[in-house]
């Protein structure tokens, strides 16, 4: 695959962009360097993201702290069980001053938008948000419009409680283009979490104060804007793949298709997002050509959630992350 | 009597005959159906059903009895079991125990609908299957051979099952790696061979450096910090992936020790890590 190059200094410019982003971020998130480079991920490939962690590990802290940093509008919607897909896309309200329908838009027209634990909500508010990730367009009433660009969902899911949840079905969670599980800071991370969250301090409002929490670090002042971060999308673009390459991802994506232990397959999708977050991570880690490293660090977070165990390998008591990497680390035929 | 009054009695007595119960008098019937004689007058003392045991060929019940004068009237069910001509007086008895003699016949008749000598109930009896030794003789029989048969299966069986052909040995990683070096080495390699070979590199550093337990991403980190790994697949890593592969690379040099690489080569080496 052929792409013309950047030029070295506004790929020099845009590697600082990021390592910008990365750094304001970790100023704020401790020890959560991957997440914030899945986030940056799936925000240059305008792919979506769904982060499954226990709660309490900075999720939203993390969302909000990119979109406050690139400059992106932020909404967050609380997934609940009675939650309607009006209150996501938006609904016509009938104006009692000029006595005709007026368009309310919903929360989802933003740039960064927080799906806090989505298995908790209905399936049918659950495709009204997945319908939106598709077609990056909503239609309320009669009218259809589009949706901001950049937009991206983060969406979250507890893999704990999970009673009174709507397990997200194989096709719609084939949209989300990466799946991070998050995993409990080390000791020496939260150790920093501690140290820094008690240097907090008090913070002032009127005769009265609050203590002050990890979102009144962030500040106002945003490191990037919407302009850079196109222009960091266009780079992704233009990151090098070589035939190798796509000869690797579409060998690795077949492997699961074949494999004795797995009744679903990962589907062309995979192999797409494959070949574009591994561009992005390539540009993240400054340079203009994926390597087969991009493709193993990646390989998780994009193919687990689109693999399916049979039931034979489940009895064996296999899980799916020990087959893939089965299927990444076997020998070529 | 005035003839008006005597053709008014007349009248009532036919009514009162007509609106009396027909008695049933059935003297004949199949086997098993149940028939009555009724209003039937018998001399003497009362009677009642005399004992009978369950070959009994009729089946007698009294249903009711009525005085009538020194005598008594009776309301009779019967049902016959056996075909064949049956006097009910031998099936009742008298209620103060004294004997029935004097007594006129009450015959019924029982027809059956199969031939005679078709059935023969309550004749049917088991018959034992002929057995030349007792029952725990042939469980110990069944036992023994039970064994010699496990026997049979764990050692014989085995032996038959044994492959008479080796299976064929799959080529090994040395085997696949030697020619697609060549091709490469050569510049007849295709973008598959190419990433075949890169892939067999990794297994092949992967083996010596004992990284087997690692997983994929770790294992090339792995590599890539490894001084004579890492240089290698750094070099491999430039001429397959970037958009321009380094001008000074000598494809032929770098790959001239995978030209006769052995299966041995991909086990681990003790003198690494």
């Amino acid at each position: 695959m052929t792409a013309v190059q950047p030029s070295s200094a506004r790929f020099a410019e845009t590697r600082e962009f990021l390592h910008e982003i990365r750094s304001r971020v970790a100023s704020v998130v401790v020890g959560q360097d991957v997440v914030v480079e899945r986030v940056l991920i799936a925000l240059l490939t305008s792919g979506h993201l769904l982060l499954q962690g226990v709660p309490g590990l900075a999720k939203t802290l993390l969302v909000a702290a990119v979109s406050k940093t690139v400059d992106l509008a932020f909404a967050r919607i609380q997934f609940t069980i009675d939650l309607l897909p009006s209150d996501i896309v938006g609904s016509e309200i009938l104006d009692q001053k000029t006595h005709e329908f007026r368009t309310h838009k919903g929360p989802i027209f933003t740039n960064l938008l927080l799906a806090d634990e989505i298995n908790r909500a209905a399936p049918k508010v659950q495709s009204a948000l997945l319908e939106a990730m598709q077609e990056r367009r909503v239609t309320i009433g009669n009218q259809s419009y589009p949706l901001p660009a950049p937009f991206l969902v983060i969406a979250t899911q507890n893999p704990v409680e999970q009673a009174g949840t709507f397990e997200l079905p194989e096709a719609q969670l084939d949209r989300f283009m990466l799946l991070h599980r998050l995993e409990y800071l080390t000791p020496a991370d939260e150790k920093e979490v501690l140290r820094r969250n008690a240097a907090l301090g008090v913070r002032r409002d009127g005769k009265g104060a609050v203590a002050r929490t990890e979102f009144d670090v962030l500040g106002e002042q945003a490191s990037g804007s919407a302009d850079r971060l196109v222009r960091a999308m266009e780079d992704v673009q233009q990151v090098h793949v070589s035939e190798a390459f796509l000869e690797h991802t579409v060998e690795i994506v077949n492997r699961t298709r074949r494999h004795p232990k797995l009744e679903l397959g990962c589907s062309p999708r995979a192999g797409i997002s494959l070949v574009k977050a591994s561009r992005a991570r390539a540009l993240i880690h400054g340079r203009d050509y994926v390597l087969p490293e991009d493709l193993f660090a990646l390989a998780e977070d994009v193919m687990l959630h689109r693999m399916r165990l049979g039931y034979e390998a489940l009895a064996e008591g296999c899980t799916a992350p020990q087959v893939l990497q089965e299927i990444l680390t076997e020998s070529p035929r | 009597m005035k003839p008006g009054r005597g053709g008014a009695l007349l009248l009532l007595a036919s009514l009162a005959l007509a609106a009396a119960p027909q008695s049933r008098d059935e003297r004949s019937a199949s086997v098993g159906m149940r028939s009555r004689i009724e209003q039937v007058v018998l001399a003497g003392s009362e009677l009642v059903a005399a004992p009978t045991d369950h070959k009994a060929p009729v089946v007698l019940r009294v249903l009711a009895v009525w005085p009538h004068g020194e005598h008594h009237r009776y309301d009779l069910e019967w049902t016959g079991l056996v075909p064949g001509r049956h006097d009910l007086m031998q099936y009742l008895a008298r209620k103060d125990g004294s004997p029935t003699t004097g007594l006129a016949p009450l015959p019924v008749t029982v027809t059956s609908v199969l031939p005679h000598g078709a059935m023969d109930p309550g004749e049917a009896k088991p018959v034992a299957p002929p057995r030349s030794l007792g029952y725990s003789a042939l469980q110990i029989g069944v036992a023994v051979a039970w064994a010699i048969g496990l026997v049979l299966i764990l050692f014989v069986g085995r032996r038959w099952r044994r492959p008479r052909v080796a299976a064929p040995v799959p080529p090994s990683l040395a085997d696949r790696m030697r020619p697609l070096v060549e091709a490469v080495a050569g510049g007849e390699a295709d973008a598959a061979a190419k990433a075949e070979l890169e892939r067999l590199l990794v297994a092949f550093w992967r083996a010596r450096l004992g990284l087997r337990d690692r997983t994929a991403a770790a294992a090339v980190a792995a590599i890539r910090a490894d001084a004579e790994a890492g240089a290698l697949l750094r070099q491999v890593e430039a001429w397959l992936h970037q958009p321009t592969p380094p001008a000074a690379l000598d494809l032929a040099a770098l790959l001239q020790p995978y030209r006769t690489v052995a299966a041995a080569d991909f086990e681990a080496r003790s003198d690494v890590r």
